[in-house]
């Protein structure tokens, strides 16, 4: 059983002197089938099992935090692990805001685990990977599967600290990626991609999801170039992944709020977004991808309207962040057992608005429907710049063309607050769930 | 432990390849007069490999005892038959130096504790603040990996490697008004926490990254356009690695990398000779043996102006026959070996710097790599950020301009080439390279003479 470890070693932690202790247990079967310019690449199976020990020494200014990780789980590597992690503790400064939580009631998540996942082995992912496969190319013969892979995943984590914190959660998880672009002639179109994840492989259809980004990436064959206007643009999900989630995440993280990284550093209650947008960060969405009943300290995990209308409500918290602020973590703490409890969100979701896609394109005068963006992006300052990728060009409430080697700049923060449209439709990527937003007042830059 | 692993492969069918690998990385971060991070991890393992009717099956495994690689070995020969059903193009490895016996690089006897180590770190990153009261952020980063692998094949490679490779990366952002500045230092070994310090001491780091951000806050900025510049042994590694080495790999130039078909051809100026070479002592991407087994050798890519090689692991090598010479890494034993550089560089020439300087009459000295990285693409079409950058007047050198980036399509860069000097270093700095896995890598060379578009600002 995982948790007597976990006991155990929190037990001789202890013993070593430690004042406080957590151990982080993590255990991960993966299959993996990968693609390559429509071809099998190595089929790659691994097994994993480690764990992370923190502990802390006691002090009159706060506590000592020392951590070290083994997946060598022989009793001589987990001996000099505690070690490692006592010696580390003690050579450093000693730090007011460090603290293990308290054990606090958890609800289960359902449907993140399907027994029925342990009995799959590779050819299944295989198997999968070449439904998909077929699929986008059985779309139209000039698509190219640049890369794709299907994996299979089944882990387990557990953790326990000397506050009396006991917990564990299976998982199980079936992720399809892939992708390609059409090529008619010297004709090349852009590249598009297409993700699908759930606890279950019935939960997930390759042969749609492949035929699906074949019929996307040939619909932008013949794409022409634009002139340079300033306008609208619609964000697609994709495109949003790249675009609207990190800059969101980074400046609601806590830790970027206290070293001064974030734009949104005294901002709680204060409008941030577009009154359009809504933002929620939900663990507890059955059977997605990043759903779990604790996070990385033990600490049961809810959902967080993270933005209501605009207005920034919360900021995203570990326990020592938490501490620092004076406040109770909100069960944001991220990682694994290799590494100290970082922040991040579980399921991204910006809620989904009112209008259709349609309506919003039949709406803009002038505008870029934007499906990729490849670029960068300073979280800092917000500034972005970068490619179009899938690109389509609006007129008069009407899609005109695909785009090619048009670039998109601005700051993504003046421009979430300038938001004219959120669209009904939202799609699922992975841990995240993404409506269409649209912009105004984004530079484009054509080669016309 | 080799016994273990040679008993345990000769049951393999077909080719078969096993790596026990063991990682304890340490890593160390002071910030802002905090001790930010510290973490060891010790990450070991198998990772086996098996070649059956044409395709590869990879399983990697924390269990090595001799039940837990023979389970391995037959779960990744059956990955293998399963995928050669649906694999169109057909694996087969060329020949290659196969390496045996010891292979140790570094000697790690009177390694510092980590108490010590985290002392002197905190120690560098409080120099950094107290360098000038402009200094408003810092950061010291160290990275270690200590790294012990046997490696054997079923063709008779079987090492032993005992291998250190330690980092540092120091920022200091400078401030004033609303105007920040940051300047970067970072350089890596392979070799021990002496070797590391030996190259590079700490407190020169710490001091030059704040000096150059205090500098940085009065540096003017240069007009775009075309410039004969100088590039420093840094910028010439990149330019090596990331614009013209990556479209050597052997796996990119059969996926049409724009030097695909262009062996015996000239691609740069007759002053040009560019090597890749994992014997290189010292240099961060020592690999005396790569993860296929081959003897690490110095690969010659470009020899006076001509293209003479690719980079190749031992399956490239067999379809574009060539000589396998030490290229296929892998970071972990999670990871399975794909084709990377170790150390890339250019030759050193001839010539003295001061008189490459006095030779320009409106130029450029440019030194080191920026903080915004820079890019490539399969192309040779490249874009980096320059740290430092000194205005090269009637071939005098005058003040530090900043905000510059580079950029061109690397073999006609190496075409303008018109002179190089007779000095060498290797220091790539601290990073990865990226490949869907990381590697260590280093890279250099002697000071460039050389054409580029310089990307500047007016203000």
């Amino acid at each position: 059983m995982h948790l007597d470890l976990c006991d155990d070693l929190v037990r001789r932690a202890l013993a070593l002197g430690a004042a406080d202790a957590e151990v982080f247990y993590r255990k991960v079967r993966k299959l993996e089938a990968m693609f390559e310019k429509n071809d099998l690449q190595v089929p790659k199976g691994d097994t994993y099992e480690g764990v992370g020990i923190r502990v802390l020494l006691g002090g009159s200014n706060g506590a000592r935090l020392g951590f070290a990780a083994t997946n060598l789980l022989t009793s001589e590597s987990l001996e000099n692990a505690l070690s490692a992690a006592i010696a580390i503790a003690h050579a450093s400064p000693e730090d007011p805001n460090y603290s293990l939580p308290e054990p606090a009631p958890t609800e289960p998540v359902t449907d993140i685990y399907n027994q029925s996942a342990e009995e799959r082995t590779l050819r299944d992912a295989i198997d999968q990977g070449r439904l998909m496969l077929e699929a986008a190319r059985g779309a139209d013969p000039r698509v190219t599967l640049d890369s794709a892979m299907y994996t299979i995943e089944v882990s387990e984590k557990a953790i326990a600290n000397s506050r009396g914190i006991r917990l564990s959660e299976k998982r199980s998880l079936f992720v399809c990626q892939a992708m390609a672009f059409a090529r008619d002639g010297e004709t090349v179109s852009s590249f598009d991609m297409e993700v699908g994840a759930s606890s279950r492989m019935s939960g997930m259809d390759p042969a749609a999801l492949g035929r699906k980004l074949g019929e996307k990436v040939v619909a932008t064959l013949g794409a022409t170039t634009i002139p340079s206007f300033r306008g609208a643009v619609i964000v697609a999900p994709y495109a949003g992944i790249d675009l609207i989630s990190p800059p969101i995440a980074f400046s609601s993280d806590a830790e970027n709020v206290q070293t001064g990284r974030s734009k949104w550093k005294g901002m709680l209650g204060t409008q941030v977004l577009s009154p359009l947008l809504s933002i929620v960060d939900d663990p507890s969405i059955p059977g997605a991808a990043g759903s779990t009943a604790f996070d990385r300290e033990g600490v049961p995990a809810r959902r967080l309207e993270l933005v209501k209308d605009g207005v920034l409500n919360h900021y995203l918290y570990n326990c020592y962040t938490a501490r620092k602020d004076g406040v109770a973590s909100n069960g944001r703490a991220a990682g694994s057992d290799q590494n100290t409890p970082s922040i991040g969100p579980t399921n991204f979701v910006i809620a989904p608005g009112e209008r259709s896609l349609d309506e919003m394109v039949a709406a803009c005068s002038k505008g870029l429907i934007v499906n990729r963006f490849s670029g960068n992006l300073d979280e800092v300052s917000g500034d972005f710049s970068g490619v179009v990728k899938g690109g389509y060009y609006i007129e008069a409430g009407r899609i005109i063309c695909p785009v090619r080697e048009a670039m998109i700049a601005g700051n993504v923060y003046d421009l979430l607050r300038q938001v004219t449209g959120v669209s009904r439709e939202s799609v699922e990527i992975a841990d995240m769930r993404l409506p269409y937003v649209q912009f105004d007042g984004c530079s484009v830059t054509g080669k016309q | 432990m080799l016994d273990l692993l040679k008993a345990a492969i000769s049951g393999a069918a077909g080719y078969g390849e096993i790596r026990y690998h063991k990682r304890e990385q340490t890593s160390i971060e002071a910030k802002n007069g905090r001790l930010a991070r510290v973490e060891r991890r010790t990450l070991a393992g198998a990772g086996v490999r098996c070649l059956v009717d044409g395709c590869w099956g990879f399983v990697s495994t924390t269990d090595v005892t001799p039940g837990g690689l023979r389970k391995a070995i037959s779960e990744a020969a059956a990955a293998a038959r399963i995928g050669a059903e649906l694999r169109r193009e057909k694996v087969a490895l060329a020949p290659a130096k196969l390496a045996q016996g010891e292979f140790v690089y570094y000697d790690s006897a009177g390694e510092p504790s980590i108490a010590e180590k985290i002392q002197l770190i905190m120690a560098a990153e409080r120099r950094v603040r107290e360098r000038s009261s402009l200094i408003v952020a810092s950061t010291v980063r160290y990275l270690q990996y200590e790294d012990e692998k046997y490696i054997v094949t079923s063709d008779g490679a079987a090492v032993h490697i005992l291998d250190n490779k330690p980092s540092f990366h120091v920022t200091a952002t400078a401030g004033r008004g609303d105007q920040l500045e940051m300047a970067i230092k970072s350089w890596g070994v392979t070799g021990s926490w002496k070797d590391l310090l030996g190259k590079v001491s700490l407190d020169r780091a710490a001091d030059d990254a704040a000096d150059l951000a205090v500098r940085k806050l009065d540096a003017g900025y240069v007009r775009g356009g075309q410039y004969t510049v100088i590039l420093d042994p840094m910028l010439v590694g990149v330019l090596a690695h990331e614009a013209i080495g990556h479209t050597v790999e052997a796996d990119f130039v059969q996926a049409g990398s724009v030097v695909q078909g262009k062996i015996g051809q000239k691609v740069a100026s007759d002053l040009v000779t560019m090597v890749d070479d994992g014997a290189m002592t010292g240099a961060a991407g020592m690999v005396l043996a790569d993860d296929e087994g081959v003897l690490g050798q110095r690969t010659v890519i470009i020899d006076r102006g001509i293209l003479r090689d690719y980079l190749h692991s031992r399956e490239s090598a067999e379809v574009l026959k060539a000589e396998p010479r030490g290229n296929a890494r892998a970071f972990t034993y999670r990871d399975e070996p794909l084709i990377r550089m170790t150390n890339t560089c250019i030759l050193p020439g001839n010539d003295d710097l001061d008189q490459m300087i006095a030779g320009i009459d409106d130029g450029l000295l440019l030194r080191e790599m920026g903080a915004g990285g820079g890019q490539a693409d399969s192309t040779a079409e490249f874009m980096f950020g320059v740290a430092e950058g000194y205005v090269i007047n009637h071939g005098k050198l005058g003040e530090l301009v900043k905000g510059i980036t580079i950029s061109g399509q690397a073999f006609e860069v190496l075409q303008s080439v018109d002179a190089v000097s007779s000095d060498f270093v290797c220091s790539l700095g601290a990073g990865h390279c990226g490949k869907w896995q990381p590697a260590k890598v280093d890279a250099g060379g002697p000071y460039l003479r050389c054409r580029v578009t310089v990307g500047g600002r007016h203000e």
